[in-house]
C-alpha cells in the first residue's frame, strides 16, 4: 500500500527555490532514508510535508493515504497519523510537557473516534514509554523541551512518536548531535515503530543511524532533487565517497 | 465634552457634598484648597507625557456626583469573594468602609481605623495621617481624592508584628447607577513587621461608575510586605488609582498586580526606596480585550545605597483592547550600588489591539547595575507550528501559548489558592478555556 507519494514537488522559501521537482514514493512497511549534503533541501522536504509555515508550494503534489496532503492544515495532518520529529525541537516554557503529550494523544484518539484515555491509563502508558527512552521522569513535568539538553530534546521527540504511533513518521536529522548511547536508544525507538502498516522517512546527513535502523530505500537529495536512489549499499558508498561525486554527476547530466 | 465642563461638573459635585463632609473647619479648608488646585491646573490629559496613552474622554464622560449609598448584604458579596483561607476581610463599598461586612478583628498587631469616623473624632490626627498630594500631574487624581476626602481606611501594623493569614482588602464598586467615588487608604507597616495584603477590586453592577483611589504605604525598616492587587471589576467600570509607597532600610516589598477587568484602569505607582538595602519586586499583568483599556504607570526612585528593584511586567491585548506600560526607574546620586532590572514583554493578538511600552532608566550615579528590556510581539510561529504538528487545535494552541506567556507572573503569587484563582481568571479570558484547564 502506498503511504506517501510525492510528485515533482517544487517549493520555495521567500525568494529562494529549495525543492526543484522532488518525486518520492513511500510504501507501508518501508523505512526510507533521505540523505544529502547541507542545504540540499532535506528539512524543507519534511517541513512542507508536515505543514511548516513559510514554505510555498509552486507546483507538484503530495498524496498521503490517497488524500491531498498539501491541502490539509498542519493539525489535520498530525491527526491523520503523520508525525514530524523536529530537527530543532522548540522550547515552550509554561506549557507542561506531559500535558502536551496527553492533549496530543487525545486529539489523535478523538479524531479516530476512540475514547480519551483517563489520567491513570495515560500515566501508565507514558511511564512505560519514558523507561523505554531511558529518560528521566522529571522531564515530564518541565515546560516542553525547556532547558532540555540536545539529546533530551531528541529523545523527547521519539517519546512523542512512540506514544502517538504515527502511520508516517518523518525524522528530521534526529541523529544529529547524539552520542552513541543516545543514538542506540533513539534507534530502538524507531525500530519499535516499524510495522507492516507504517512507514518511516529518516532524513540524515550521516549514515551512522542507518547502522542501527536499516533502511529499505536510500534516496540522495541534492540541489532540490532526488539525484540517486538505491538500497542500503548506497548509504555506505556515500559514507566512503562523500557527496561531491553525485553533484558532479548531476552537473554532467 | 470639553475640559471646562468637566471642571464645572467637578466643582458642582463638590459644592453639593461639601456641607455633609466631616472634619470641621480645617478639613473644609483643606478640601477647598485641594479643589481650587485641581480646578486651577485641570486633570492630566494627552499632552502630558506620562498620561498620553490614556483615553481621557472615558473619564470625562463619567458622572462626577456620587451614586446614592447602597446597603449591601453579606449574601450579595459572597459570590465576589476570593477563596482565601484564614483571611481577615476589610470591605470598602464605593469608598466607604463597611464594618458590618468586615471582620472586627484584623489580626494580632493590626489596628484599623475607619477614616469617616476619624474625620469626626480626630480631625487633626487625620490631617497628620493623610499625605497632602503635590502639584505634579502624577498626583492630580490623588489631589482630587483629597478634595473629596470623606471615606477610607487607615491600617497600622505594629512593629515586629506578624499577623497570621492574609489581610483581604476588598474594594467594591456598587455600579448600580452612574457615579464617582473617592477613597483614601493609608497603611503603616512598623519596623520588622510582616504583612500579606490582598487588594481585590470588584464591581457589582454594569453602570459606568468611576472609582478614584489615593493610597499610601509606609514600610518601616526591616519590614516585609507582600501585596497582591487584583482588578477584576467588569462591565463599564473605570478605576483610577494613585499609590505612593516609601520603604525604609532593609525593607522588602513585593507586588503582584493583575489588571483583568473594567472598561478602563489607570494605575499610578510611585515607590521610593528611601533606606539602604531596601528592595522591591514588582510583577504585573494586564489583559485587555473588547474595548478595555489598562494603563500602568510606575515610577521607582532609588535613594538609598544598595537598593534593589526587580520589575517584570507582561501585557496581552486582543480585539480592540489597549494597554500601556510606562515604567520609570530613577537612580539618585546617593544610591550607590543600586541594582535595577526592568522587563516589559507584550503580546498583541489581533491587528486592532494596541500596546505601548516605555521602560525608562534615569541613572545619576556610576556605581549601579541596571538592565531593562521591552518587547511587543505576536505569538512565536515556531512554537505555534510545533503544537499544531502535534495535532492540537489552532485555537487551543494559541490559548496555550498565550497562557504560557504570562505564566511566570502568575506563578509568583504567594498563596496557592489565590494563584489558582488568578490562573482561572486568566484562563477564563482565553478561547478554548476548557482545553486549557485540562492542562493545569
Amino acid at each position: 500500500m502506498m503511504i506517501l507519494s510525492v510528485r515533482d514537488l517544487r517549493v520555495r522559501a521567500g525568494e529562494r527555490l529549495i525543492l526543484d521537482g522532488v518525486t518520492l514514493d513511500v510504501r507501508a512497511g518501508e523505512v526510507c532514508a533521505i540523505m544529502g549534503p547541507n542545504g540540499s533541501g532535506k528539512s524543507t522536504l519534511t517541513g512542507v510535508l508536515a505543514g511548516r509555515p513559510g514554505l510555498e508550494v509552486i507546483s507538484g503534489t503530495a498524496t498521503y493515504l490517497g488524500r491531498d496532503l498539501l491541502a490539509m492544515p498542519a493539525e489535520e495532518r498530525a491527526r491523520q497519523g503523520l508525525f514530524l520529529a523536529f530537527q530543532y525541537p522548540v522550547e515552550i516554557p509554561g506549557v507542561n510537557n506531559v500535558y502536551l503529550l496527553k492533549a496530543s494523544l487525545n486529539a489523535l484518539r478523538k479524531h479516530r473516534g476512540e475514547p480519551e484515555l483517563d489520567a491513570f491509563e495515560f500515566l501508565n502508558l507514558v511511564r512505560a514509554k519514558i523507561r523505554q527512552m531511558q529518560m528521566d521522569e522529571s522531564l515530564l513535568n518541565r515546560g516542553v523541551n525547556e532547558g532540555f539538553s540536545g539529546g533530551e530534546k531528541k529523545r523527547n521527540e521519539i517519546l512523542q512518536m512512540s506514544l502517538l504511533e504515527p502511520t508516517l513518521a518523518l525524522l528530521d536529522e534526529t541523529d544529529s548531535g547524539l552520542d552513541i548511547d543516545a543514538l542506540k536508544v533513539v534507534a530502538d525507538g524507531v525500530n519499535a515503530l516499524r510495522s507492516p502498516d507504517r512507514a518511516i522517512v529518516m532524513v540524515t546527513h550521516y549514515q551512522r543511524l542507518l547502522d542501527y535502523v536499516v533502511p529499505d530505500q536510500v534516496h540522495v537529495l541534492a540541489g532540490g532533487r532526488i539525484v540517486r536512489s538505491g538500497g542500503r549499499e548506497l548509504a555506505l558508498e556515500l559514507e566512503r565517497r562523500g557527496y561531491d561525486w553525485l553533484r558532479e554527476g548531476t552537473a554532467a547530466a | 465634552m470639553n475640559a471646562e465642563s468637566v471642571m464645572e461638573r467637578i466643582a458642582a459635585s463638590h459644592a453639593g457634598q461639601a456641607a455633609r463632609m466631616a472634619g470641621g473647619a480645617a478639613w473644609a479648608r483643606r478640601r477647598e484648597l485641594a479643589l481650587a488646585r485641581v480646578l486651577g491646573s485641570g486633570l492630566p490629559d494627552r499632552r502630558n507625557e506620562n498620561w498620553k496613552y490614556l483615553d481621557h474622554a472615558k473619564i470625562a464622560e463619567r458622572e462626577f456626583d456620587p451614586a446614592p449609598r447602597v446597603t449591601l448584604t453579606a449574601d450579595r458579596l459572597a459570590p465576589c469573594l476570593l477563596p482565601l483561607a484564614a483571611a481577615r476581610r476589610l470591605v470598602l463599598v464605593d469608598g466607604h468602609f463597611e464594618p458590618q461586612l468586615s471582620d472586627a478583628d484584623a489580626g494580632t498587631g493590626v489596628v484599623v481605623h475607619d477614616l469617616a469616623t476619624l474625620f469626626s473624632t480626630d480631625p487633626a490626627g487625620a490631617m497628620r495621617l493623610l499625605r497632602e498630594p503635590g502639584d505634579d500631574s502624577d498626583d492630580r487624581y490623588a489631589l482630587l481624592a483629597d478634595a473629596f476626602a470623606a471615606g477610607g481606611l487607615v491600617i497600622r501594623v505594629d512593629a515586629n508584628a506578624a499577623p497570621a493569614g492574609t489581610l483581604y482588602l476588598l474594594h467594591v464598586s456598587s455600579a448600580s447607577l452612574p457615579g464617582t467615588s473617592h477613597a483614601r487608604v493609608v497603611i503603616e507597616v512598623g519596623a520588622g513587621a510582616r504583612l500579606r495584603l490582598v487588594e481585590h477590586f470588584v464591581a457589582l453592577g454594569d453602570a459606568p461608575a468611576f472609582s478614584n483611589l489615593a493610597a499610601e504605604m509606609q514600610i518601616a525598616a526591616g519590614a516585609t510586605v507582600e501585596h497582591v492587587r487584583l482588578h477584576q471589576s467588569g462591565g463599564q467600570s473605570a478605576q483610577l488609582e494613585t499609590w505612593v509607597i516609601e520603604q525604609q532600610a532593609d525593607s522588602s516589598y513585593s507586588q503582584h498586580l493583575f489588571a483583568l477587568g473594567g472598561r478602563l484602569l489607570r494605575s499610578n505607582l510611585n515607590l521610593s526606596l528611601a533606606g539602604s538595602r531596601a528592595q522591591c519586586r514588582l510583577a504585573g499583568l494586564f489583559m485587555v480585550d473588547g474595548e478595555r483599556q489598562a494603563d500602568l504607570y510606575t515610577q521607582i526612585e532609588h535613594h538609598g545605597a544598595a537598593t534593589r528593584t526587580i520589575q517584570n511586567f507582561r501585557g496581552i491585548a486582543s480585539e480592540r483592547g489597549r494597554g500601556a506600560f510606562n515604567g520609570r526607574i530613577i537612580v539618585h546620586p546617593a544610591a550607590r550600588g543600586a541594582d535595577a532590572s526592568q522587563s516589559s514583554r507584550n503580546l498583541l493578538l489581533t491587528p486592532l489591539a494596541e500596546i505601548n511600552s516605555r521602560p525608562q532608566l534615569e541613572i545619576h550615579t556610576d556605581d549601579v547595575k541596571c538592565r531593562h528590556g521591552a518587547t511587543i510581539g505576536t505569538l512565536d510561529p515556531a512554537q505555534l507550528f510545533y503544537l499544531l504538528a502535534r495535532g492540537l487545535d489552532p485555537d487551543t494552541a494559541r490559548s496555550l501559548l498565550t497562557f504560557a506567556f504570562c505564566e511566570d507572573v502568575i506563578t509568583g503569587v504567594p498563596l496557592p489558592e489565590l494563584r489558582r484563582g488568578i490562573e482561572e481568571l486568566v484562563v477564563g479570558r482565553l478561547p478554548d478555556r476548557d482545553v486549557i484547564r485540562s492542562f493545569r
